[in-house]
């Protein structure tokens, strides 16, 4: 048995669809905000493991500039958490429903 | 480079491991002495000759002590968190080289561990891990002293790690490699001076990366002045008040062998590593030196300790953020500019 | 089975175990830390597919920034303010369970099926060696071909950063003594930090409903933005 790319697509598809499940099913934003970092860490599996099979590395370049926006999503989705914490006390997604009463 | 049999890297990174514990154990009985001398008393002096079994008697009674877990405690995160900062510690140690290939006892030798592409960062990245080990320590204590110690140290370590990483950029781009073996090659040349002929040892090309590097190492290990996680005097040893015998022995033992190991990761990146005065002829005259200007850094840090008073919370951090950064960020631009301008690409 | 697959099945699995235990654990710290542990995990398979400079940057950027500041908030809430996981919401759990069976069936199906288009590049190991490493060889990349790409993700980092501060700050800086009354409640179900009015007898427990008003009398703690203004004590409010 060989090592090949379908095996890391397929470690790729596990992660993000965890990932995924946790965002649809819990409700503290913090754990939604942690499953959405191993949604994009498991994306960039995928951009590495086409980079090795095409022998290209754009597909690691791509992966380098996931991490870089993934940076700045966490900086920006923690000053959002912060910010609606503070305003509505608490971390559970269903108490944030402002714009819907 | 030579690819070796993996048992004899096996036996190499072995016998570092144990050099690295006996120095850890012996690094507390130096600083003891030192700090004894700065303040003009003796130190240890009672067990064995001039106190020197005192490490050893150290261990074992730390090793006797009964290992207490706070009822509040989480035990899981309680009992990996002093393993996270020992493992994180010990493994930056893997890509320091000692030496190039050598030819001894009838087959060429390594005298690394291994050679990683991305060697300088891998140190950076690991003790950007062990900082999880004072937090989640703190965290599991359920103590509110350990807590606040815990945060402090969280805060304090990711903002000097921007300065640790970024200080050593100047680096890089003059050595062309990320490589802590290509570093190592690359002091190894000859620098015209003048009149003088010099080893390119980067701390005279970057000494303002130099002093930026051992404020960060400093504030990165915790050691005085930028001690805060643990001040015993506001917070009760902070992130450790309530580890007892062997799990606080790991936090004590991750401690000094990541100063040990950054001080072997700055003697490589700025003083030349093993190059020295007949080196090149004699391998084991390059491990001797390599492992003098780790003592050189260590005394550093023990001076530190004796003569400067802790800083306060908000200095530390603005000193950081408002200082540091701006010299750091002004030395890669002039580095940079510099190896354009020696190119003849600027202008 | 050659030691690559044996290897790659070990980091696999305990990859996805801990990323299950994410999404399972019922202590958000918990879930932090498998989430770091998945992490390293996702580094070393970054390490198996050649790419060791992604490896790298993974644990310093996701690791070592993102996680530690996830993990400082998360210190920060109280246990007993947490939405129950294992209580309630069936509904909501069994079609994020089906829809993620219906996604991963879907994605087998294409990885299985999957042909390559497109021509293979030159960037095989031993090319990659030639110009001295995966690092430099990505350097190159980037500083070539992707440049442009590279100077956009730049000015998305400092639009994050500048867009975090102007979120996380509070909406008027003369208030900050009062508003950061609270930012040493610890989390801990013991009871924080929050102002004991000297008249209520018994601490004050931060449960969900019951969050103390700021007491216009007794002893307040305040915490002060500067270390060295003496902040008003006693009426607490400046």
């Amino acid at each position: 048995m060989e090592l090949t790319v379908d095996h890391f697509l397929g470690l790729s598809a596990a992660l993000f669809i965890i990932g995924l499940m946790g965002v649809l099913m819990r409700r503290n934003v913090l754990i939604i905000f942690l499953c959405v970092e191993l949604m994009v860490a498991a994306v960039a599996i995928t951009f590495a493991a086409f980079a090795r099979e095409t022998n290209t590395l754009d597909g690691q370049t791509f992966a380098l500039f996931a991490i870089a926006v993934a940076a700045a999503e966490a900086a920006v989705g923690l000053a959002l958490i912060l910010a609606l914490s503070r305003r509505v006390r608490s971390v559970d997604v269903d108490e944030y429903r402002t714009l819907r009463d | 480079m030579n690819d070796q049999p993996l048992w004899l890297t096996f036996i190499f990174a072995f016998l570092i491991m144990n050099v690295l514990l006996i120095g850890m154990a012996y690094m507390t009985y130096f600083e003891r002495k030192m700090l004894g001398a700065m303040q003009d008393r003796m130190g240890p002096t009672r067990t064995g000759p001039k106190g020197l079994l005192q490490p050893i008697a150290d261990g074992i009674k730390l090793l006797g002590k009964e290992d207490l877990i706070p009822r509040a405690a989480d035990k899981w995160v309680f009992f990996f968190a002093p393993l996270i900062v020992f493992v994180t510690a010990i493994v930056g140690a893997a890509v320091i080289p000692f030496g190039g290939t050598i030819n001894a006892f009838g087959r060429d030798l390594n005298l690394y561990i291994t050679d990683l592409n991305v060697g300088a960062l891998f140190v950076l990245a690991f003790s950007s891990i062990g900082v999880y080990g004072i937090i989640l320590g703190a965290w599991a204590s359920s103590n509110r002293y350990s807590l606040l110690g815990g945060l402090r140290a969280a805060a304090q370590v990711v903002s000097y790690e921007i300065i640790l990483g970024l200080s050593l950029v100047g680096v890089f781009m003059l050595a062309g490699s990320l490589s802590l073996r290509d570093i190592m090659l690359e002091q190894q040349t000859n620098l015209e001076l003048g009149p003088l002929t010099v080893k390119n040892w980067f701390i005279l090309s970057q000494p303002l990366a130099f002093i930026l590097f051992m404020i960060a190492a400093v504030a990165e290990t915790n050691r005085a002045p930028f001690d805060l996680p643990e001040a015993e005097s506001e917070l009760v040893s902070g992130f450790h008040t309530e580890y007892s015998a062997f799990r606080f022995s790991f936090y004590f033992l991750g401690e000094y062998i990541s100063m040990i190991v950054v001080s072997l990761f700055a003697a490589t990146l700025f003083l030349g590593g093993p190059s020295g005065p007949g080196s090149s002829d004699h391998w084991y005259l390059g491990i001797l030196y390599i492992l003098i200007k780790a003592i050189v850094f260590l005394f550093f840090y023990i001076w530190l300790r004796a003569t400067l008073p802790r800083f306060r919370y908000d200095q530390l951090m603005g000193l950081a953020w408002k200082v540091l950064l701006p010299l750091v960020i002004l030395n890669i631009v002039v580095t940079a500019a510099i190896r354009l301008a020696s190119d003849g690409l600027l202008f | 089975m050659p030691w690559e697959v044996i290897i790659f099945y070990l980091i696999a699995g305990v990859a996805i175990l801990s990323a299950g235990g994410v999404v399972a654990a019922r202590n958000p710290v918990h879930s932090a830390v498998l989430l770091m542990v998945c992490f390293i995990q996702i580094a070393a398979v970054f390490v198996m597919l050649g790419a060791e400079f992604l490896a790298v940057i993974q644990i310093i950027v996701y690791t070592g920034a993102i996680l530690v500041l996830l993990l400082f908030v998360l210190m920060l809430v109280d246990p007993e303010d947490l939405p129950e996981f294992h209580t309630g919401r069936p509904v909501q759990r069994a079609i994020g369970a089906l829809l993620g069976l219906i996604l991963l069936l879907e994605v087998a199906a294409a990885v299985v099926t999957r042909t390559i288009t497109g021509r293979q590049g030159s960037a095989t190991l031993e090319n990659i060696e030639a110009v001295g490493g995966n690092t430099e060889a990505l350097g190159r990349q980037i500083y070539t071909e992707h440049l442009l790409a590279f100077e956009i993700v730049s000015m998305v980092l400092t639009i994050g950063i500048l867009g975090a501060i102007v979120l996380a700050m509070p909406e008027r800086l003369g208030v900050s003594g009062y508003r950061r009354r609270d930012t040493i409640s610890l989390g801990h179900p013991r009871g924080t930090d929050l102002a004991l009015p000297a008249t209520a007898g018994a601490p004050i427990r931060a449960t969900a409903g019951s969050k103390p008003e700021p007491a216009g009398i007794g002893r307040t703690l305040v915490m002060a933005g500067d270390p060295d203004e003496q902040p008003v004590v006693g009426g607490g409010r400046r």
